[in-house]
C-alpha cells in the first residue's frame, strides 16, 4: 500500500516535469518528420519511416528513462523531501520500489504515446499511397514492447547509480555509458571466443554475462524486414529483463539502505 | 525482534540476489541459443544502407566503418558461411566502403573472399569496381578484377585490360606488366593461369583463401597435365593408328618422358574408346580451358 502511494506520487511528479514533455515533443516531431525523409526516396517509404520512428522512440525513450531514473534520489535530497519520507514508517526499500514502479508507469505511458505516434504516421503514409490504412506492419509493436523492457532496465540502472552517486550528472554519464556498453556486449562475447588463454576467456565471459545485454531487446531490424519474431523469444527476453531489473533493484536497495543523508 | 527481522531480511535478499543472478546467466545462455550462429551473418542484412548510416554516425564514418569491418572479418574468419550468407558479407562490406570509401583493404579482402571463398564473382566484381573508382592509386584492386574476369568470366581481353591498368599504377610489382602482356597473347594457356594463381597466392594474406587458391592451382595443374597427355595420345594415334591401352605405353614408346604426378595424389587414366585422358580425383574439367581448346 505504501509502495503504491509512493508509486502514484512519483508518476504524478514525473508527468509534471517539463523535461519529460520536451523530450516527448521532440520524439514525436522526429517521428512525424520521417514522412519528409520518406518522400526523398523512391519506394521503401514505410521502411524509412519505421527505421526512423523506431530509432527515435529508442533514443528518446533511453533519454527519458535516464533523466527520470537519475533524478529519483538526488532531487529528493535537493528538495530535502527525503528527510520527511525516511522519518515516516516506510522502509527504504519500499520507497525505492515505489519510486521505481512510478517511473515504470511513466516510461510505459510515454512509450505507448510514441508508439501510437509512429503508428499514426504509418497509417497516414499508407493512406497517402492509397493503400488501406490498416496495411501497417503490426509487428512494430513487438519491437516497441521489447524496447519498453529495455527502458525499464535502463531506468533500473539509472536508479542504481543514483543511489550512490552524489551528482546526477555523474549518474547520467554512468547510465549512458552502460547503455552503450549494453549494446556492445555481443562484441565482448565475440572477443572472448577469439582470445587465447583460458583466464582471459573466463574474465571476458564473466563480463559478458554480468553486463546488461541490451541487444537482446533489439528486434528493430527483424521487424523492418518483416522477419518473424517468435513469441517464445519475446517471453524469454522479457524474463531476462525482469530478472536483471530485480537484481539491480536488490543491489540498489542494499546501497540505499546503508546510505547516510546529511 | 525488528533487528532480527532486519538481519534476516538482508540474508534473504542476498539469497534471492544470488539465485536471480544465476538465473540471468542461464537465460542469457538460452537467448544466445535462439540467436544462433547464423545471427551474426544475418545481422549484416539488417544493417541499414551506407547512405542512410552516413548522416546518423555524425561524422564518425571511419569509426563506424571500422566497427562493421571488424564484425565482418570475424564472421568470415570463423564460420562456414553459406552461399546465401555471402550476400550479407557483401552488404556489410558495401556499407563499410560507403562509410569509408578510401578503405582500400576492405575492397581487396572482399574481392578475394567473395570470389574465392564465396564463389560469388559477380558480387566480388561489384565491390571491386566501386573500389577502382574510389581508389585509383591502389594496384591490387584492378589486379583482382583482372583475376575474376580471367577465371570466372573467361573474359580474357577485359582481364588483360585490368592487368594493364594495374601495372600503370605506381608501386605495382615487377611481374605485372609481363603478366598483362602474356594475358593479351595467350589467354587460354594453363601456364598463364598458373602464373596468375601463383601471384594471387603470394598477394593473399588470409589462410583460408590461400588454401582455396592452392586447390585451384592443383586443379589447373591437372588440367595442364591432361592437355599434355592428350596431345601425346593424339600423336600416338597418328603414328600407330590406335589409342594406347595404357598411358605408360606412351612413355615406353618415347612419346613423353614420364607420366606426371597427379597433384591431389590420384592417377591419370585413358579412355581407350575415344582417347580422352581423365584424372581419378578431379571429375569435372575446368571450363576455362575447354573453351581454349
Amino acid at each position: 500500500m505504501k509502495v503504491l502511494v509512493i508509486a502514484i506520487n512519483t508518476f504524478k511528479e514525473a508527468v509534471r516535469d517539463r523535461i519529460f514533455y520536451n523530450l516527448l515533443f521532440f520524439a514525436l516531431l522526429l517521428i512525424c518528420s520521417s514522412i519528409l525523409f520518406a518522400t526523398l526516396t523512391v519506394g521503401e517509404q514505410s521502411k524509412i519511416i519505421i527505421d526512423m520512428g523506431l530509432a527515435s522512440i529508442n533514443i528518446f525513450g533511453v533519454f527519458i528513462s535516464i533523466m527520470l531514473g537519475i533524478g529519483l534520489i538526488s532531487k529528493e535530497i535537493e528538495k530535502r523531501t527525503i528527510y520527511t519520507i525516511i522519518a515516516k514508517p516506510v522502509h527504504r526499500y519500499q520507497f525505492l520500489i515505489g519510486k521505481y514502479i512510478g517511473l515504470l508507469v511513466t516510461v510505459i505511458v510515454n512509450t505507448v504515446i510514441m508508439g501510437m505516434g509512429l503508428y499514426l504516421v504509418l497509417m497516414f503514409n499508407e493512406f497517402r499511397w492509397s493503400h488501406g490504412i490498416f496495411n501497417v506492419n503490426i509487428d512494430i509493436w513487438k519491437a516497441i514492447y521489447l524496447m519498453s523492457i529495455e527502458f525499464m532496465v535502463i531506468t533500473a540502472i539509472a536508479i542504481l547509480f543514483s543511489t550512490f552517486s552524489s551528482s546526477s550528472t555523474l549518474s547520467a554519464i554512468f547510465a549512458i555509458a552502460t547503455f552503450i556498453i549494453g549494446h556492445l556486449t555481443e562484441d565482448i562475447k565475440l572477443m572472448g571466443d577469439k582470445v587465447a588463454g583460458r583466464p582471459l576467456k573466463v574474465v571476458i565471459n564473466f563480463l559478458y554475462y554480468l553486463l546488461p545485454n541490451l541487444d537482446n531487446f533489439n528486434v528493430k531490424g527483424r521487424v523492418v524486414y518483416g522477419l518473424e519474431v517468435p513469441l517464445s523469444y519475446i517471453l524469454i527476453v522479457t524474463l531476462y529483463g525482469l530478472l536483471y531489473i530485480t537484481c539491480l533493484l536488490i543491489i540498489a536497495g542494499f546501497i540505499f539502505q546503508k546510505r547516510d543523508f546529511k | 525482534m525488528s533487528l532480527y527481522l532486519k538481519k534476516n531480511g538482508y540474508y534473504l535478499a542476498s539469497l534471492i540476489f544470488v539465485i536471480l543472478s544465476i538465473s540471468v546467466y542461464f537465460i542469457q545462455a538460452r537467448i544466445n541459443e535462439y540467436k544462433g550462429l547464423e545471427h551474426n551473418i544475418e545481422s549484416f542484412m539488417m544493417l541499414p544502407k551506407g547512405e542512410y548510416l552516413k548522416p546518423i554516425v555524425l561524422g564518425y564514418e571511419q569509426l563506424a566503418g571500422d566497427i562493421i569491418w571488424l564484425r565482418t572479418i570475424q564472421v568470415v574468419g570463423t564460420e562456414t558461411v553459406s552461399p546465401q550468407g555471402y550476400d550479407w558479407v557483401y552488404h556489410a562490406l558495401d556499407v563499410v566502403t560507403t562509410l569509408d570509401p578510401r578503405f582500400a583493404y576492405a575492397y581487396q579482402f572482399g574481392g578475394v573472399t567473395l570470389a574465392v571463398l564465396g564463389k560469388r564473382p559477380e558480387l566480388s566484381n561489384k565491390l571491386l569496381e566501386k573500389g577502382v573508382k574510389e581508389n585509383p592509386d591502389v594496384w591490387q584492386i584492378p589486379f583482382y578484377l583482372g583475376f575474376n574476369n580471367f577465371f570466372y568470366f573467361q573474359n580474357y581481353k577485359l582481364a588483360a585490360e585490368f592487368m594493364a591498368k594495374a601495372s600503370e599504377i605506381p608501386g605495382h610489382p615487377e611481374y605485372l606488366p609481363k603478366l598483362a602482356a602474356r594475358l593479351y597473347v595467350q589467354s587460354g594457356d594453363p601456364d598463364v593461369a598458373l602464373e596468375f594463381l601463383d601471384r594471387m597466392y603470394k598477394e593473399t594474406k588470409d589462410q583460408k583463401v590461400k588454401a582455396s587458391i592452392e586447390i585451384r592451382i592443383k586443379e589447373v595443374i591437372v588440367e595442364r597435365d591432361i592437355k599434355i597427355l592428350e596431345a601425346a595420345v593424339r600423336k600416338f594415334k597418328e603414328t600407330y593408328r590406335s589409342y594406347p591401352g595404357k598411358l605408360t605405353e606412351m612413355v615406353s614408346k618415347g612419346l613423353i618422358r614420364n607420366i606426371p604426378n597427379e597433384p591431389f595424389g590420384g592417377n591419370y587414366y585413358i579412355n581407350t574408346d575415344n582417347g580422352s585422358v581423365y584424372s581419378s580425383t578431379v571429375k569435372r574439367r575446368l571450363k576455362v580451358y575447354e573453351k581454349g581448346n
